[in-house]
């Protein structure tokens, strides 16, 4: 530790921090702009400047680092006056529009003229001004307000990794600038106005609407992917104006798609009344009468229960409460994407925190679009590619990712085993080995050299494994995981507080769902399947949509040609239109109630926003479908439900009990016994289709929002797409193609990308291709011109 | 005239073949000394005893900081397994100086050999020479020789067989000022805009492409063959203690005879003037001398018997600086002077610093509205404040040189000052 | 990128391209830098001496050569004053105004320069032929007032001799 004075006080840091931040562990208040802690220092606003004792000039604090003994004075009458003058310099082009200017309240360059500056400006010239450029959907530019302090620069080299913010020019015409024709590309976009110093960019959705002191917040959890970020709500009334980020946050950052979607919680696909279908079409009724309904199509039923991961855990006891009471013999399924459902070795989750993945050795990422998927996780891979550490990866497809991977190998699906068996065979050669590879090994008859990328990168210290969906949607997933899992237990990274194995789970509550639901799951396709074959009498959807999202779509569709459907839910979604009843459940931001993040860490949502409707926190609707149906409700408070929660599952109650939310991660299932070998590879097709996760696709919430759906037209890709290659070898040409698979033909507009990996096809926008996605392979075929439809 | 072998009838250092004809060419330089010493020093010198041959003359950075070089080669650290580099600062853009220039176009083969010697010193393989792109002609010219060079294995692998390798890229800029500026410098050799880093790191720790980099001047570097050559005590025996060898000046303004002067450290400003330069072109005692480049502060005729040393010029509050006397006689308008150069820096600021980006346009718009005669009595604080808070308060000292011109003349020509504002009222 | 858009080769061939020969020089350039991004700023002298400027395709041709993204081009070419973003005249007449020049009468000069072409400064004459700027201290003071023509130094110039040279590009024409 290095001691220091600040104003006289004697401090600890540790060794290389800067003055700037000594002071801020401290309590010591430096004024300053450009500095942030995400970013990386510039040192060209000056306003931090203090003094150090024998230093014949103030020194810029943020880019001091602190030396043994050092006495610094941050409050002289001297810095006042430099301060004072800089905010004059920072003035004199500044304009002086504050009245109009959506940063005004919440502008540090407001604040510290007040703080710091003069009364009086002394500035007689012309001031200048700027040209505004665009920044894509969710960002507006001022750019005369601009004062250089270059954070936003910053942020897109540094963590959006797109690289299209710059300076041009220099002194005083310097400007920001963006690449006007290509607007910022980024997940992350949102994040710009909050680092914003001032009024230069501003969130454009909701520009000139509102003032910050007009506004209400409300602390919640993000419940659009699984990393469960904590976020700050922000309403005029019942109204909800934008999603911020919360400071302190184990994220510093939120992505767009958790901060834009809140234009869904107020739009016209919101559930907010019970409505019953009458002649075709779904019309208003009285609690009591869709009940009524209700008890109608289910009771004493055979049916199946489909529910979304994520709704609190509270929410998730109280479905098992239900389908207890009333349904014991039912099963249920809160997966799209998952066809295997036998157990995996290691079951999803996170091992390791994404602090941990980002010091890791190294990082390995298997199947996944993680820039699409986990943005934020995609964030801190690229802050560690800056600093040198290597990320690898193997995948279908060149998945985009704004950072240089250092060891990359593209695949087909159906080589996943022999890529395994080609690593195991080369940690077997280093004496590296644990009991099951010889008989894991022999059931694979290729090796496929991408197994290098995977076994190059298992020999080090420590190696976070990122599974995706391309493995845990597969239809072999448990023979694959387990083949995974013996490799990370032959180099040692299996075991407590080493444990490198993280399998990406599909939403939140991962953990939780396992442990309520383990002994009753089966996959969604299983649930589809047997209400097609007669096997059910109803379905029960609790807040997804199969439809939309998801591997099975034509199942679903199947399924519901022929069995009623109760819709229990928030948002009505494209499976909204196979309704036979509607009831109105809150949406996450209206409740109370905790939730568990890929990591296992406890978020607690306590001051919910307003619901505008009729519906209710899901517990209640749960709790009222068993008295209708003549039970008794087993809990008849939040209280009793937490209760009960923690009889289900312990480790929670352990964990929440532990204080502190982040201290204790509750962690991913392991199941030792989970010894599943690779099946025969011979395919009935010759290609493999791999299905897109789309970020501001994704999920009824993401659909619903008019925000996210235009940020998706921008950023939209073409229906399918294929390898040159794959078209060559069948003598095709891009265009209209017939695409087969065992669910039968259809046409699509094919695209070629060399990125993707020959013999494969990757279905792109899942909307328009959807029925594919229910196959795992697939042949193309030139369509026939004219004539068959 | 070749360097004698007798050092001490040397009178000069850098500029001792200057008026050789065709000196350039490798042929003749070499008739005249030119690389004659290398092989001992590749042979028999190691690294340790040239740093110390450089510590021991005194050299002081011809660039404009004065810093010993012996001293900034002894920091760059060693075995960190990244390369060393050697960057040749041959910006020249400080107003009023032109003294690398005149190495470069008639001896570049000096600054080769120089350079040779350093980058064997700090263990350098590649090493670059940063030139501004307005000095085409001396880019040819480097270029040529280095070819020769080349030719005559004084550069690449293994030169004149001593196992040692280097290689030698001349680089060209493109019209930016701050790109004198060292690490402006590096930022710019790495294909960037010439933004001044802060320090620490320093470049001797963290500088091109963030391994150990040593940036010279180009006089400072022509001065290290001669050095080895004749030894560290017999350079430190020339000028004044701590103000060591000879010096390049180059003076311009109101002199008769304007160009570069290399004479030993210690000569008096007036000896240079009056006996070198043919003296000033109107009256006998300058109004103004800008001792060290315009970013240097102004001295004024009370100052005129001031030697030309680093510690002398310190002491009369201004800096040796480059060694570019601007010499302005009776005549001189120093309030168009000094909205000159105010435009100078508003125009070469990087833009980075609040204080420096604002603070320089800012300080020409007054001082033009002054010039004009229309200025006011605040301007007078206004100019005196916002000058005196850019200096010191920035990442490089391109603030601290825009802030002289004015100081001074607030300084010292008050009332000359005062009577523009009044012009207006007239 | 949408993938239709993929296969398109349209007018590539009327935009700047680098000579194989240029290509040959930069790769061997390249070489010389721990980095190719070090070869910007001489590969983009290289552009502007081939087609005369740095137009917005000519960059991103530059970026693409380099493997840059143009953003970082552009920062580069806004940056260095010797970077034309704009066509000049055949002749760039730079003349120095700063400390040495202007006390040996370089604002007499340009004006004088400027009336003789009839134009001011920044401006280029009608047929193309000349543009007459002002630039920053040149380095060469000792010959104060100093001229730049085309990147070529012209010392002590006067009213006179400058008028000579202008007569004198004029009659060799543009080139
Ligand atoms: C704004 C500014 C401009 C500079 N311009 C030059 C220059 O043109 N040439 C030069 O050699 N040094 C220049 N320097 C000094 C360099 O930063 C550096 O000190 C020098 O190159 C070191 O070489 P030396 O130790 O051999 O003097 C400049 C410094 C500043 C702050
Ligand atoms: S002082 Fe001026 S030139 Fe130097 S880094 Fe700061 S803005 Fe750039
Ligand atoms: S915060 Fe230190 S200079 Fe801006």
């Amino acid at each position: 530790m290095t001691s220091l004075f600040i104003n006289d006080q004697e401090v600890e840091v540790t060794p290389g921090t800067s003055i700037l931040e000594a002071c801020r562990q401290n309590g010591v208040n430096v004024p300053y702009f450009c500095y942030h802690p995400e970013l990386s220092v510039a040192a060209n606003c000056r306003m931090c400047l203090v003094e150090v004792e024998g230093w014949n000039k103030p020194a810029a604090s943020c880019c001091t680092p602190v030396s043994e003994g050092m006495k610094v004075k941050t409050a002289t009458d001297s810095l006042k006056k430099d301060r004072q003058m800089v905010m004059e310099y920072l003035l004199i082009n500044h304009p002086l529009d504050c009245p109009v200017c959506d940063q005004g309240g919440s502008c540090k360059l407001q604040d510290y003229a007040v703080e710091h500056g003069a009364s009086r400006g002394r500035y007689a010239e012309h001031k200048r001004a700027a040209i505004n450029y665009d920044l894509g959907p969710f960002v507006n530019t001022c750019m005369t307000r601009c004062i250089h302090c270059t954070r936003c620069v910053r942020f897109a080299d540094e963590v959006a990794g797109t690289g299209d913010i710059g300076i041009l020019n220099r002194a005083d015409h310097m400007t920001i600038t963006g690449i006007v024709e290509d607007a910022l590309e980024s997940e992350l976009s949102g994040n710009l106005p909050d680092i914003c110093p001032v009024g230069a960019l501003l969130d454009k959705p909701s520009l000139d609407v509102s003032r910050p002191w007009e506004l209400t917040r409300h602390q919640s959890t993000c419940t659009q992917c699984p990393n469960g970020c904590d976020i700050r709500i922000e309403s005029r009334g019942d109204e909800v104006m934008r999603i911020q980020p919360v400071e302190g946050s184990p994220e510093p950052w939120i992505c767009d798609r958790g901060r834009y979607v809140y234009d869904a919680f107020r739009s016209e696909h919101r559930i907010l009344e019970p409505k019953i279908r009458r002649d075709g079409e779904l019309v208003k009724a009285d609690w009591n009468d869709a009940f009524a309904r209700t008890a109608e199509l289910l009771q004493g039923k055979r049916v199946g229960i489909l529910f979304s991961p994520d709704w609190s855990v509270e929410g998730q006891t109280a479905i098992r409460l239900m389908r207890d009471a009333l349904f014991p013999d039912a099963r249920v399924a809160y997966d799209l994407h998952r066809r295997d459902m036998r157990p995996f070795a290691f079951e999803e989750g996170l091992s390791m925190t994404t602090a941990q993945i980002a010091d890791a050795d190294q990082v390995v990422v298997l199947g996944c679009d993680l820039r699409q998927r986990l943005p934020l996780l995609m964030q801190r891979l690229r802050k560690r590619g800056r600093a040198g550490k290597p990320v690898s990866r193997i995948g279908a497809m060149n998945y985009r990712t704004n950072m240089e991977i250092s060891n990359d190998a593209i695949i087909r699906p159906r080589d996943w085993a022999a890529v395994i068996a080609r690593a195991m065979e080369q940690v077997r050669d280093l004496g590296k080995t644990a009991a099951g590879f010889d008989e894991w090994m022999a059931a694979v008859s290729g090796r496929h050299e991408a197994g290098k990328v995977l076994a190059d990168a298992l020999i080090s210290d420590s190696c976070a494994l990122l599974v995706g969906e391309e493995i845990r949607g597969h239809a072999d997933a448990a023979a694959l995981i387990y083949g995974l899992d013996l490799l990370m237990r032959a180099c040692g990274h299996a075991e407590a507080g080493n444990d490198g194995r993280n399998l990406i789970p599909e939403g939140m509550n991962t953990q939780v769902l396992a442990a309520t639901f383990g002994d009753v799951r089966a996959s969604a396709g299983e649930l589809f399947a047997a209400a097609t074959a007669g096997e059910l009498d109803a379905l029960i959807l609790v807040g997804s949509d199969p439809v939309g999202d998801g591997l099975f779509p034509s199942a679903a569709k199947a399924a519901l040609g022929n069995v009623p459907l109760v819709q229990v839910g928030a948002i009505s979604g494209q499976i909204g239109e196979y309704a036979a009843v509607q009831l109105p459940a809150a949406a996450y931001a209206e409740i109370e109630g905790t939730f568990v993040n890929m990591e296992g860490r406890i978020r607690v949502a306590d001051s919910p926003i307003r619901s505008l409707g009729e519906e209710r926190p899901l517990w209640k609707v749960m709790m009222r479908m068993i008295q209708v149906m003549g039970g008794e409700a087993p809990v008849v408070n939040l209280n009793e439900l937490r209760k009960a929660t923690r009889r289900i599952m312990p480790a929670l109650a352990e964990a929440a009990d532990a204080g502190g939310q982040d201290s204790v991660l509750i962690a991913p299932a392991r199941n030792k016994k989970a010894k599943a070998l690779p099946a025969d590879g011979s395919e009935r097709f010759d290609l493999d289709v791999v299905s897109r996760y789309s970020f501001y696709r994704e999920g009824m919430w993401a659909r619903a929002s008019e925000l996210l759906s235009e940020a998706g037209r921008i950023h939209a890709l073409d229906d399918v797409l294929v390898h040159p290659e794959t078209l060559q070898s069948q003598g095709l040409e891009p265009g209209e193609l017939r695409v087969k698979t065992f669910l039968g033909e259809q046409r699509y507009r094919v695209g070629v990308r060399d990125d993707v990996s020959p013999g494969v096809l990757f279905v792109a926008k899942r909307g328009v291709a959807g029925d594919i996605s229910d196959v795992s392979t697939a042949s193309i075929d030139a369509a026939l011109s004219g004539g068959a439809q | 005239m070749a360097i004698p072998s007798d050092p001490k009838q040397v009178k000069q250092i850098c500029f001792d073949r200057i008026n050789i004809p065709d000196v350039n060419r490798l042929a003749v330089a070499r008739k005249h000394g030119a690389y004659e010493f290398l092989p001992t020093v590749l042979s028999e010198f190691d690294s340790a005893r040239i740093i110390d041959e450089v510590k021991t003359s005194g050299l002081r950075g011809r660039g404009g900081a004065g810093f010993p070089t012996g001293l900034k080669w002894s920091f760059v650290p060693r075995n960190t397994g990244k390369p060393t580099y050697l960057l040749c600062n041959a910006d020249e853009g400080e107003p009023g100086t032109f003294k690398d220039r005149d190495i470069m176009r008639f001896d570049p083969h000096l600054l080769i050999e120089g350079m040779i010697m350093a980058g064997f010193a700090l263990g350098v393989h590649d090493a670059y020479i940063y030139v501004r792109g307005e000095f085409l002609h001396e880019v040819n010219v480097l270029n040529a020789a280095i070819a020769e060079a080349y030719e005559a294995n004084l550069l690449g692998e293994n030169i004149l067989g001593s196992g040692y390798g280097m290689h030698l890229t001349v680089h060209r800029g493109a019209g930016a000022y701050i790109c004198g500026e060292e690490t402006a410098l590096i930022e710019s050799l790495e294909g960037k805009p010439g933004r001044p880093r802060f320090k620490p790191p320093f470049p001797a720790v963290e500088g091109f492409y963030r391994s150990p980099t040593v940036v010279n001047n180009v006089e400072t570097l022509a001065t290290v063959p001669a050095i080895l050559k004749f030894g560290g005590d017999w350079h430190a025996a020339i000028g004044i203690p701590n103000n060591t060898g000879c010096k390049i000046f180059s003076v311009s303004g109101h002199v008769n005879k304007a160009g570069n002067y290399e004479v030993p450290m210690g000569t008096s400003l007036k000896t240079l003037i009056e006996e070198h330069c043919g003296g000033l072109q109107h009256g006998s005692a300058p109004k103004v001398v800008i001792p060290g480049g315009s970013s240097t502060p102004w001295l004024t005729a009370e100052h005129y018997d001031t030697p030309l040393t680093y510690d002398d010029m310190m002491k009369a509050g201004s800096m040796l600086g480059s060694g570019a006397i601007i010499v302005m006689d009776e005549t001189a308008d120093v309030v168009a002077m000094s909205r000159r150069l105010a435009h100078f820096y508003a125009h070469e600021s990087c833009g980075q610093c609040t204080p420096c980006r604002e603070g320089t346009g800012w300080l020409e718009r007054v001082m033009t509205r002054v010039e004009n005669g229309q200025g006011t009595e605040e301007d007078m604080s206004v100019l005196s404040e916002a000058a005196t808070h850019m200096a010191g308060r920035t990442i490089c000292a391109l603030a601290d040189g825009a802030a002289a011109p004015i100081l001074s003349m607030l300084q010292h020509f008050p009332e000359e000052v005062r009577a523009r504002l009044l012009e207006k009222a007239a | 990128m949408s993938a239709d858009a993929v296969v398109s080769e349209t007018d590539r061939s009327e935009k700047n391209r680098f000579s194989d020969e240029r290509l040959a020089e930069i790769e061997a350039l390249v070489k010389r830098y721990p980095s190719a991004q070090s070869a910007l700023m001489p590969v983009l002298h290289m552009a502007q001496e081939d087609f005369g400027y740095l137009s917005m395709d000519t960059q991103q041709m530059v970026a693409d050569v380099l493997g840059l993204r143009l953003m970082q081009v552009r920062e580069v070419v806004t940056f260095y004053t010797m970077f034309r973003e704009q066509p000049c005249g055949s002749y760039l007449l730079e003349v120095c105004t700063n400390a040495g020049c202007m006390l040996n009468g370089a604002n007499e000069l340009v004006a004088h320069m400027c009336k003789t072409l009839q134009i001011n400064i920044g401006e280029t004459t009608p047929d193309g032929m000349f543009t007459v700027t002002e630039v920053e201290c040149a380095g060469a003071c000792g010959g104060a007032p100093v001229v730049q023509v085309n990147n070529v130094y012209h010392e002590k110039a006067t009213p006179e001799s400058m008028d000579a040279l202008i007569a004198e590009c004029r009659a060799a024409g543009g080139q």
